[in-house]
């Protein structure tokens, strides 16, 4: 029930398009999204492969929710190994893609191989064909995405790259519904180094429950006490720009490369300020919240910016012009790049340019440079060659890595460690690099009640909240419904016809965790990468509430060791034998 | 309100259009309209009404249709529902689709599948259901369950005034 227990299989090397039984024992261990995604890839790729070979598999995985009226289900896992850092990378995508696969029969798409020349997919319920996509090849995601529409209708959905993806830039991302996109971990350029263009999806098949009226039912009061409470209704009133508020009021606010935690612009780019711009509010797919900024501002129309635009390419780079931020916004969608890894290279280009370490001839709150930057380096043209290596690699050339603000190759999001501990753990320890997505105790220490400045109880804290997304991001819910574990057990029982307790979805969660995990270690990932830029341990913030403060580097290592102790993992961060079976796996 | 007729039909087809505007006449004629600005184009209507109807969720088989798309020149948001165009009465060969003067009635004994109600649906909310007769819109008898549904309140049921 609500599976369609199909899987689509194509291999762009061969030409060939397969359908196969869904793994049923899979599903019952990892559900759907991105423990289903991760499991697939786990087994079906060997240790060691380069990410931008035919070797690597992209994973489009929907859950037992997708299609259905289960509220804020409507988001899709795409699995692959990330080209920016060499571990596993899921990235979840909103829009309508994940319920237009499932409506067209399948409950998860992967795309093995490598085309000789530009092709895109399309998929109308059975009828799958790979296309010569020479003519949409070079575009921009909005031009290929209205070409596609004239070519397969308005109702189908469009995934698809930009000529940042084409050119396998390591932060290239892939774009749906013009505004919408998998982000990070170079995503989209494992899409173009398979020649993919894009993949375009309709269909108009049936999502069945086990128990419709109970679910009717349970998904209406889901929506009418839970959903559009003020716990979540942040996400539809002002969206993500509401955290520039309360970051900057926290001083967590990247500003300048990390140079500081509060930002004099901070009010030009805040919730208060965009909402004036904000003429509508845009939901995806089953979304009874709907965050999308959809904003206009000039002749610039965006969806966005959020909150991590906002603070990486805004006050990490110095900028505090609406209209600039909107535009670098605009770009990098089209283009198909990630804006929070390209806001910190061009944070760490501005900090080295005006330390005299290596000109990059962009320096902080140079908007006419800036926004010529996403242009460049997309096309890897003047300094735009230089910056498309990331902060990692740009470090390891030039110098300045104690402030190439990066973990495990993936540039960090908006949330400074130094105000908020814990959030330093999450970045340390999650499973694609730097990011906020497998955990954000930020919203408990520096916008919360917690005291940031400790490391009592934090290891457990970063836990729980990586097991939850863990299961949440399996279902596969949107992060922005903060629902209980016995609301999902509740629905996901009701959806498929058996009683999946609470417990058994905290144990999945904690499985998808170690399963994740266990990527990271084939690929030779150990504790000493569990750690953050140099920065952090070492340079003070000069403003607001965490002024003067750092993370010790020995408080942080005691709060990995103890993470590792409470994970079940042995000192080198892997799971132990013990561990496993617990977990049956 | 004035109710176009086909150049094509014949005068028994005539006969009941006629018969159809003087029922109108009476009022009470209901329809659904979108508020734009409060729709963020979720669709939970649409998987309301086929859950409903139909038992499945199935945007296809919704009698609604939300368009919500970016343009050139931004968004544009609206919705497709029965007007009560008469179209599928005024087709149907076995006269198997009437018109109560509030919505449309379908008899399912007379309904042969012909799918001809389907073709000429102008907003594309007739279609056929698994058991191969049509579906066929009828606001919920009254109480549309996708106004229900609605998260933002931007779907109301409106009836005439006679």
């Amino acid at each position: 029930m609500s599976y369609r227990w199909e899987v689509l299989r194509v291999n762009l090397s061969t030409g060939s398009v397969a359908k196969e039984p869904l793994n049923k024992s899979w599903t019952e261990k990892y559900f759907g999204g991105r423990g289903l995604g991760a499991k697939y890839l786990y087994e079906e790729l060997e240790g060691g492969i380069d990410p931008l070979s035919a070797d690597n598999e992209l994973i489009l995985a929907t859950g037992p929710f997708t299609g259905t009226i289960v509220p804020c289900s409507g988001k899709l896992a795409i699995t692959t190994k990330s080209p920016a850092t060499g571990m596993i990378l899921d990235c979840s995508i909103g829009g309508c893609f994940a319920p237009q696969l499932k409506f067209a029969g399948y409950d998860m798409l992967i795309i093995e191989g490598q085309a000789e020349k530009p092709v895109y997919l399309s998929i109308d319920n059975e009828k799958v064909e790979i296309h010569d996509a020479s003519h949409l090849w070079s575009k921009g995601i909005f031009e290929t995405e209205s070409q596609l529409h004239e070519e397969h209708g308005m109702g189908a959905v469009v995934l698809s790259i930009g000529p940042a993806g084409e050119n396998l830039i390591r932060f290239a991302c892939i774009g749906s519904e013009y505004y919408r996109q998998a982000g990070r971990g170079g995503i989209g350029s494992v899409m173009g180094s398979k020649r993919l263009k894009a993949v375009v999806c309709s269909g108009g098949k049936d999502v069945t429950v086990f128990d419709m009226p109970r679910l009717l039912e349970l998904a209406k009061k889901a929506i009418r006490e839970d959903v559009l409470t003020d716990t979540n209704l942040w996400a539809h009133v002002e969206g993500t720009p509401s955290i520039v508020e309360m970051s900057n009021s926290s001083g967590v606010f990247p500003t300048r490369n990390y140079q500081d935690g509060v930002f004099a612009g901070a009010q030009k780019i805040n919730a208060d300020s965009i909402q004036k711009l904000r003429p509508h509010k845009k939901a995806c797919f089953a979304c009874a919240l709907g965050c999308g900024n959809y904003l206009c501002v000039e002749d610039i129309t965006v969806e966005g910016p959020e909150y991590e635009t906002l603070a990486l390419a805004g006050a990490n780079c110095g900028v505090d012009d609406l209209r600039a931020i909107a535009k670098f916004n605009a770009d990098c969608d089209d283009l198909g790049m990630d804006t929070i890894s390209l806001g910190n290279v061009l944070g760490f280009a501005m900090e080295m340019t005006e330390r005299g370490m290596k000109d990059f001839g962009i320096r902080f709150g140079d908007v006419e440079t800036y926004l010529k930057m996403p242009r460049l380096v997309a096309y890897r043209k003047g300094v735009g060659k230089e910056l498309s290596r990331g902060v990692k690699q740009l470090a390891k050339t030039y110098g300045g890595a104690e402030f190439a603000m990066q973990v495990k190759g993936l540039e960090l999001p908006g949330y400074d460690p130094r105000g908020s501990w814990a959030m330093g753990l999450a970045y340390a320890t999650a499973s694609r690099g730097g990011c906020h997505m497998s955990a954000w105790p930020v919203a408990d220490e520096a916008f919360g009640d917690l005291d940031p400045f400790t490391i009592e109880g934090k290891a457990q804290l970063v836990i729980t909240g990586q097991h939850y997304n863990a299961i949440k991001f399996s279902l596969i819910l949107c992060d922005f419904w903060a629902l209980s574990m016995d609301t999902m057990s509740e629905m996901v029982s009701c959806v498929l016809g058996r009683e999946v307790p609470t417990a058994n979805l905290e144990k999945a969660g904690e499985r998808v965790w170690n399963l994740l995990r266990l990527f990271n270690v084939r690929e030779g990932f150990k504790v000493a990468d569990d750690s953050l830029p140099a920065r952090i341990f070492k340079d003070p913030l000069k403003s607001g509430t965490p002024a003067g403060r750092v993370l010790p580097r020995e408080q942080f290592d005691s709060m990995l060791r103890e993470y590792y102790q409470l994970c079940g993992w042995d000192s080198e961060g892997v799971p132990t034998p013990e561990k496993l079976k617990e977990l049956e796996m | 309100m004035k109710h176009k007729v086909g150049v094509d039909i014949n005068n028994k087809q005539k006969d009941r259009a006629v018969a159809v505007m003087l029922s109108r006449e009476g009022g009470g004629n209901m329809k659904l309209i979108l508020d734009s600005e409060k729709c963020t184009g979720c669709k939970l209507c649409e998987l309301a009404c086929s859950a409903k109807h139909q038992g499945v969720f199935n945007p296809k088989k919704a009698h609604l249709k939300i368009i919500d798309q970016y343009t050139e020149t931004g968004r544009e948001t609206r919705l497709k529902s029965c007007t009560l165009c008469l179209k599928c009465v005024e087709t149907c060969p076995v006269e198997a689709i009437t018109f109560n003067g509030k919505w449309l009635v379908i008899d399912d004994g007379l309904c042969t599948g012909c799918g001809d109600c389907v073709d000429v649906c102008p907003e594309g909310v007739v279609f056929l259901n698994s058991e191969g007769t049509a579906a066929i819109p009828n606001f919920c008898e009254g109480n549309p369950y996708c106004v229900e549904w609605c998260p933002h309140e931007a779907i109301h049921k409106e009836e005439d005034v006679a």
